[in-house]
């Protein structure tokens, strides 16, 4: 499979007409809903350098959601914060170690996920295809505002600077990360990592690969659904979203990725608005993406634009 | 507390679990799931009786056509979820999920938690959730032995530190391809990392220091060093590089441990070639010839 295939592949998603009409009123009643945001201390999981909350907030359709937010204990105030969203079905991390480079941290478990599940709880498989031929009540439509809405938390803490928010995350982390920079201007910079839900109409085309793989098993059993399923993900698709990002970005891919597929991820990079953006695309790597090689450019990336101040102990 | 040593009764401990284990009936109920089934394979969805008892979860996929086929167990990582077998191993294996006590699908009455699994209990042995856990990795193979889809001699393990318990547990296993995790050498390992899931551990001793000694010493009980020797599957061990926390030289004493030889893949860090590297070696064991293979990993 050549480079020149990859990058050249394009895309058969299309950009709904009334898209930003959706998403508009998807915020503005996803706005009226306060936060309710509660913080608990969570003495179990901090250490001498480090202080773990356990957050609850509410968000579309009054669902709770929780998430772990860390704080330097000996910080110098304001600090810059780091969202890190979690991949399809991983739990997220509990994201004491960039606490302990200077940032106030946040590992959001988005609805569906262990302690987000009481009123959704579509399973894995399952959450890829919940509702997936209603774009009105489809299952990522509450997802995609739980992870905005992080970003509404940490501008309402008097320990951050919301001049200074980053967001990372891999495969579905990246995708919303791709997706926060691009529905939240607070965003000052986002490195995204093998990014999943770009291009999902062709991704399934490309591979067999969970998770794309459930919209695969669900045409097989409901072939008529195709053109519901098509016109439903136009409008959660990274490629729709991408080009409002303004921020400095920063994407990885890995050419040999099964999962999401590299054509993909050279199609969303290429929509991406910003002007200060770089893609990173490392033969040799399937899904990791070579994380456990980029993790070093991550950190300088965000270091460089966020200025974290490291605790001493 | 150092576990180089294994417990004095650890033969008794595991004794007692296997015992428990098959003291219960499996109780297999196996359903047809069409949504997961394609040309290939057929799936099912499975529950099973494991200790407790407790009912444990898994998907079952089978080749369509003639078997008995070389089976894959697949005990998991460190997490609620397991994928179903892939498609493109589903085409030759029979393959198993497990999702074990505490993930999803097994998650009732106890639902486990991430972090929080890797210490539930562990103040004491016989309360330790990883107890009942390598129990329902035991009846998961024990389900496989008996499938008549499954060639009994062929049966591969593939995980964690779990993988490698279970073909202790299950010297009848062919071949194991385990990633040691959490379990090495725990007492010596997690203080040296912030990294989870060894910080739950390090999070325990933070908050029960009364209870760290009674929590390293249950942990000896899981220590694969302790159970290499009663493995008599054709092993791969994947290891992480000099750089990594679970490098070749730190692995070397448990590799020492095995009364056979094993064979050591350093891992590239890569999926893709980590996942071609694993689906050529079980192919090849089992006369499969060039394994099936995502298309961007050919």
């Amino acid at each position: 499979m050549s480079a020149r295939n990859l990058v050249d592949y394009g895309t058969a998603v299309v950009k709904p007409a009334d898209f930003d009409a959706f998403w508009e009123e998807t915020l503005a009643r996803a706005a009226s809903i306060p936060l309710n945001a509660t913080v608990t201390p969570v003495p179990l999981r901090s250490t001498p350098t480090v202080e773990v909350f356990e957050v609850h907030y509410d968000s579309w359709d009054h669902v709770r959601v929780a998430g772990w937010y860390c704080l330097p204990r000996q910080r110098r105030e304001p600090l810059p914060a780091m969202v890190f969203y979690p991949g399809y079905i991983s739990e997220p991390t509990l994201p004491k170690g960039y606490a302990a480079k200077g940032y106030a941290t946040f590992g959001v478990a988005p609805r569906g996920k262990l302690r987000s599940n009481a009123r959704f709880n579509p399973g894995y498989p399952g959450l890829l295809t919940y509702n997936i031929v209603d774009r009105h009540t489809y299952g990522y439509r509450g997802f995609y505002v739980d992870a905005f809405r992080v970003i509404d938390f940490l501008l309402a803490q008097p320990e951050v600077d919301g001049t200074r928010i980053g967001v990372q995350g891999g495969s579905q982390g990246g995708a919303l990360t791709l997706l926060a920079a691009s529905m939240c201007p607070a965003i000052a910079a986002a490195a995204a990592q093998a990014p999943y839900l770009a291009g999902m109409i062709d991704a399934i085309a490309l591979t067999h690969s969970y998770p794309y793989e459930e919209i695969n098993e669900y045409l097989r059993l409901h072939p008529g659904a195709r053109d519901a399923v098509t016109e439903t993900l136009a409008y959660y698709d990274c490629h729709n979203f991408v080009e409002r990002i303004r921020c400095p970005i920063i994407v990885n891919i890995g050419l040999n990725d099964d999962v999401c597929p590299p054509e993909t991820g050279y199609e969303v990079y290429r929509r991406i608005g910003s002007a200060q953006k770089q893609l990173y695309a490392y033969a040799g790597h399937g899904h990791d993406s070579n994380g456990y090689g980029h993790a070093a450019i991550v950190d300088e990336f965000f270091a460089d634009l966020l200025r974290p101040v490291p605790v001493t102990a | 507390m150092s576990s180089a040593t294994a417990p004095a009764d650890f033969a008794v401990y595991w004794g007692a679990a296997m015992s428990e284990l098959a003291s219960l009936p499996i109780a297999a109920e196996i359903t047809p799931n069409p949504l997961r089934s394609n040309d290939h394979a057929a799936v099912y969805d499975v529950r099973l009786t494991s200790s407790g008892p407790y009912r444990i979860f898994g998907f079952l996929t089978v080749p369509h056509g003639d078997g008995p086929f070389p089976t894959l167990l697949h005990t998991g990582g460190y997490g609620s979820v397991v994928h179903i077998g892939s498609y493109e191993d589903r085409q030759n294996y029979v393959t198993f999920a497990l999702r074990h006590r505490g993930r999803r699908l097994a998650d009732v009455p106890f639902a486990a938690a991430y972090p929080g699994l890797l210490t539930t209990g562990i103040a004491n042995p016989q309360t330790y959730i990883y107890r009942g856990i390598v129990a329902d990795c035991c009846r998961a193979f024990d389900f496989l032995a008996a499938h008549p889809a499954v060639a009994a001699d062929k049966i591969a393990i593939i995980g964690d530190d779990l993988a490698l318990l279970t073909a202790a547990l299950r010297p009848q296993a062919d071949a194991l391809y385990t990633t040691p995790g959490f379990f090495y050498r725990a007492a010596e390992i997690a203080p040296k990392t912030g990294a989870y899931p060894w910080e739950e551990f390090n999070d325990f001793a933070r908050a029960y220091p009364d209870q760290a000694a009674a929590m390293w010493a249950t942990l000896a009980y899981f220590d694969p060093t302790h159970f290499a020797a009663h493995v008599r599957a054709a092993t791969v061990m994947v290891t992480g590089n000099e750089q990594d926390m679970l490098s070749p030289a730190v692995l070397a004493p448990l590799v020492a441990a095995f009364s056979q030889p094993v064979t050591q893949v350093v891992s590239a860090h890569s999926s893709y070639k980590d996942g071609v590297a694993q689906a050529t070696w079980l192919a090849r064991r089992y006369g499969l010839g060039a394994p099936v293979l995502p298309a961007h990993w050919q």
